[in-house]
C-alpha cells in the first residue's frame, strides 16, 4: 500500500514538473476621471497606461497577461475612495494608478492600510510626497515647477508682482503656500490671491479684481475645464498681464485655446528626441497609435505601468508573489529604472526626480525656454 | 470703478441667469413638472450652435439649429417621457427621476459626440473694450442684456395678450377649469415646453462664447434656475426674472465684501434667506395648506 502511494506520488510529481508553469494574470488598478468636467484627463492618462500594457504584454515581461481595471473618480475624493475600496477588496490589485491631488490624498490612507501601492502621475500638490511608503509619484511636484518658473520670471523677465488665481482644494492651497514662500526669496511679491470654488465657472468678477491688482504676472493654479475658463475670461475681461500655469495646463484643449497664446507653463523635461530605446519606442508607437505627439502626462502613466512591469518581473524571477509589500521591497532594492526620459531613480520619499522645463505656448504648442535641474 | 465694473459684470451674468431660469419657471409653473433636464436643453442648444457655427455654416443657421434642437428636445421629452409617466399616475418624484436620468444621458451623448473637454466659440465680440478708465465691457454683454429685454418682454406680451399665453397661465392655476373650457392641457403643456426651451437659446449661445462649454454645464444651469425660481416665487415668471438678475448681481458684487471663493455661496445664502424670511419668494403668492 505504502509502495503504491510512493509510486503515485512520484508520478504526480513528475507530471507537475513536466507541465508548463501556470501563467499568472496581472491586474493593476487605475482611478481616473472618466466622467464629469475633468474627464478629458482620463483619456490622456489612459492612452499612456494602455500603451505600456501593450508593450509589456508584447514583450512577455511577466508570466501572464497584464491588464488595468479602470475606475471612475470624477476627479473627486469621495468617488475615488469608493473606487479604491472596490479595487482593494473586490478586484484585489496590488498596485493602483491615481491622479489629481485631492484624489491621491484621499486614496492614500486606504493604500497604506491595505499595503497596496498607489502611484500618482498627474497630481502635483507638493504634499503628495509625504503620503507614506505605499504612495509614489512618477511626476515632479508643483513646488519644483514653481521653483523653476518664479525665479525665471522675476530675474530673467523682470516681472516682480504676482497675482494668484487658485482652486479651493488641496492642490490650490498647497500652491498658494508655495508661492507665498518662494516670491520673497527671489525679490518678487504676491500682490493678491483669489481662491475659486472647484465648481465655479464665472470668473469675470475675479478678472476685474485681478486687473485692479495691477500684477505683472497672473499664476493660474486650477485644472480641467476650469483653468481654461479662467484663462479665457481673464483675457476677455482685459487682463493683459503675463499668464502662467503649471503642468496641468499641458493638455491639447488648453494649448489650442487662442487665449493661451503667449502663456508660460512648466512641466517635467522629457527629451522626446532621445535615442534611448524606451523613449524611442514610446514616441514612435504613441504617435502611430493616437496620431498626435505625446505629452508628459502620457509619459507619466506609461512610466508608472513600466515600473510595475519591472518590479513584478523581478519578484517573479525570485519566485515571489506580487503583493504591495513585495513591490515596495523591490522598488527599494532597485537602484534605477529605464523609463521614457532616461534612467531615473526614486527619492526616499517615493517621488521620481525629473528636470523642469519652462515653456511658452506659441501657435498651439509648448516650446521650451529653459530647463532647470534639481538635486 | 471696481464697483461699477462688478455691477456691469453682474448685470450680464444676471441677464443670462434670468433667461435660463424663466424658462424653467414657466414650465414648472404651468405643468408642475420638475423639468430637471432643462439644463440638458441648455447644453443641446449650446452644442448645436457650436457644432453648426464651427462647421462654417454661418450665424443664422447656427441660431436656427440651436433653437430647433432645444424646442424639439423639450417638446419630445414632454411627449415621450413625461406624458406616459403622468398617464400611468406617475408621482412627482417619478417624473423628477426620469428627467434627471435624461439629463445624464444627454450629458454623456454630448460628450461622446463633441468630446468631454472645454469648447468655446471664438469671436471678437467676447473681448472687452475700455468704456471709461478701469471699466471694461464686451459687446456680448450688451447683446446679453438686450436679448434678455427682448425675450422677456416678448414673453410677457405672449402670456398676457395672447389666448395661448392666457391658457398657459390658466393651466398653472386650474387644469380642470382649462378642460371645462374645451382646451387640451397636453397641448398647452407642449407649448410651455416649447416656449421654455426657446428661452434658454440666447443664454446658451452667449455662454458658448463667454464662459465656454462642457457637457456637464447643465448642472450649474439647473442649480441657478432652481434657486431663481424659488427666490422669485414658484410660478411667478416676473419674480423669477427679477431673481435671476438679483442672483447675478449679488454673485458679482459680493466680491466687494467677501473672498472670491464665497461668491457661489452667496446664491445659496440668498436662497436660504428667502426660504426662511419670505418663503413665497419675491413675487410669489403666499399659500395656506
Amino acid at each position: 500500500m505504502t509502495r503504491h502511494f510512493t509510486l503515485a506520488g512520484a508520478i504526480v510529481s513528475l507530471a507537475c514538473l513536466a507541465m508548463p508553469a501556470v501563467a499568472e494574470e496581472h491586474t493593476i488598478g487605475a482611478i481616473f476621471p472618466l466622467s464629469g468636467t475633468n474627464a478629458v484627463y482620463g483619456d490622456v492618462f489612459m492612452s499612456g497606461a494602455d500603451l505600456a500594457v501593450e508593450h509589456i504584454n508584447a514583450d512577455g515581461v511577466l508570466s501572464g497577461p497584464l491588464s488595468i481595471a479602470y475606475e471612475d473618480s470624477q476627479a473627486l475624493p469621495q468617488p475615488a475612495v469608493v473606487a479604491m475600496t472596490k479595487l482593494v477588496n473586490v478586484t484585489g490589485v496590488p498596485y493602483t494608478l491615481s491622479a489629481f491631488t485631492g484624489v491621491s490624498k484621499a486614496i492614500s490612507t486606504l493604500a497604506t492600510r491595505n499595503s497596496v501601492v498607489g502611484v500618482n502621475g498627474g497630481g502635483v500638490g507638493p504634499d503628495l510626497a509625504e503620503l507614506g511608503d505605499y504612495f509614489w509619484n512618477v511626476i515632479p511636484l508643483a513646488n519644483l515647477e514653481m521653483r523653476a518658473v518664479v525665479p525665471f520670471l522675476v530675474e530673467e523677465r523682470g516681472l516682480k508682482s504676482f497675482a494668484l488665481v487658485y482652486v479651493d482644494d488641496p492642490l490650490g492651497d498647497a500652491m498658494h503656500e508655495e508661492l507665498e514662500t518662494i516670491l520673497p526669496e527671489v525679490g518678487g511679491e504676491l500682490v493678491d490671491s483669489f481662491s475659486v470654488p472647484t465648481t465655479a465657472q464665472q470668473f469675470s468678477g475675479v478678472a476685474a479684481q485681478v486687473r485692479a491688482s495691477g500684477a505683472d504676472v497672473v499664476y493660474v493654479a486650477s485644472y480641467g475645464n476650469q483653468q481654461l475658463q479662467i484663462v479665457k475670461q481673464l483675457r476677455d475681461n482685459g487682463v493683459d498681464a503675463q499668464l502662467v500655469a503649471y503642468s496641468g495646463y499641458a493638455v491639447p484643449d488648453a494649448l489650442a485655446l487662442p487665449e493661451s497664446e503667449g502663456m508660460i507653463i512648466t512641466g517635467q523635461g522629457v527629451d522626446f528626441d532621445s535615442e534611448d530605446a524606451v523613449t524611442k519606442r514610446f514616441v514612435e508607437d504613441y504617435t502611430a497609435k493616437f496620431d498626435r505627439a505625446p505629452t508628459a502626462y502620457n509619459v507619466n502613466y506609461y512610466n508608472a505601468v513600466l515600473v510595475y512591469g519591472a518590479l513584478a518581473a523581478a519578484i517573479e524571477a525570485e519566485g515571489g508573489e506580487v503583493t504591495g509589500e513585495a513591490l515596495l521591497e523591490a522598488r527599494r532594492a532597485t537602484e534605477s529604472f529605464d523609463l521614457v526620459g532616461g534612467t531615473v531613480s526614486f527619492q526616499d520619499n517615493g517621488t521620481l526626480l525629473f528636470p523642469i522645463q519652462v515653456k511658452e505656448i506659441r501657435d498651439g504648442a509648448a516650446h521650451a525656454l529653459t530647463s532647470v535641474t534639481f538635486d | 470703478m471696481l464697483a461699477i465694473q462688478l455691477a456691469i459684470t453682474g448685470l450680464q451674468t444676471g441677464a443670462l441667469y434670468a433667461l435660463t431660469a424663466v424658462g424653467f419657471s414657466l414650465i414648472f409653473g404651468s405643468t408642475r413638472i420638475f423639468h430637471f433636464a432643462h439644463g440638458a436643453t441648455f447644453v443641446i442648444a449650446a452644442y448645436f450652435f457650436y457644432g453648426v457655427f464651427g462647421a462654417g455654416l454661418g450665424l443664422l443657421p447656427s441660431i436656427a439649429a440651436a433653437g430647433l434642437g432645444a424646442v424639439a428636445f423639450g417638446v419630445l421629452l414632454d411627449r415621450l417621457v413625461y406624458a406616459p409617466i403622468q398617464r400611468h399616475e406617475g408621482s412627482f418624484f417619478t417624473v423628477f427621476v426620469a428627467s434627471f436620468g435624461v439629463g445624464i444621458v444627454v450629458q454623456n451623448l454630448i460628450g461622446m459626440v463633441f468630446g468631454r473637454g472645454f469648447v468655446t466659440v471664438n469671436t471678437p465680440l467676447s473681448r472687452s473694450v475700455e468704456m471709461i478708465p478701469g471699466v471694461y465691457v464686451s459687446p456680448l454683454a450688451w447683446i446679453a442684456i438686450l436679448c434678455t429685454a427682448i425675450f422677456l418682454g416678448a414673453l410677457q406680451f405672449f402670456l398676457r395678450r395672447t389666448h395661448t399665453g392666457m391658457a398657459l397661465r390658466a393651466l398653472a392655476d386650474n387644469p380642470e377649469l382649462v378642460r371645462t373650457f374645451g382646451l387640451n392641457p397636453r397641448m398647452i403643456a407642449a407649448t410651455a415646453f416649447a416656449v421654455g426651451s426657446v428661452l434658454v437659446v440666447p443664454a446658451a449661445i452667449i455662454t458658448s462664447a463667454t464662459t465656454g462649454l462642457n457637457p456637464a454645464i447643465g448642472h450649474h444651469v439647473m442649480l441657478i434656475s432652481l434657486a431663481a425660481t424659488i427666490v422669485g416665487g414658484i410660478g411667478s415668471v416676473s419674480g423669477t426674472m427679477l431673481a435671476g438678475l438679483l442672483l447675478g448681481l449679488a454673485e458679482s458684487l459680493a466680491l466687494l465684501v467677501v473672498d472670491s471663493q464665497w461668491t457661489e455661496a452667496v446664491t445659496f445664502a440668498i436662497l436660504f434667506a428667502f426660504i426662511i424670511i419670505r418663503p413665497a419668494g419675491l413675487l410669489g403668492r403666499a399659500t395656506a395648506h
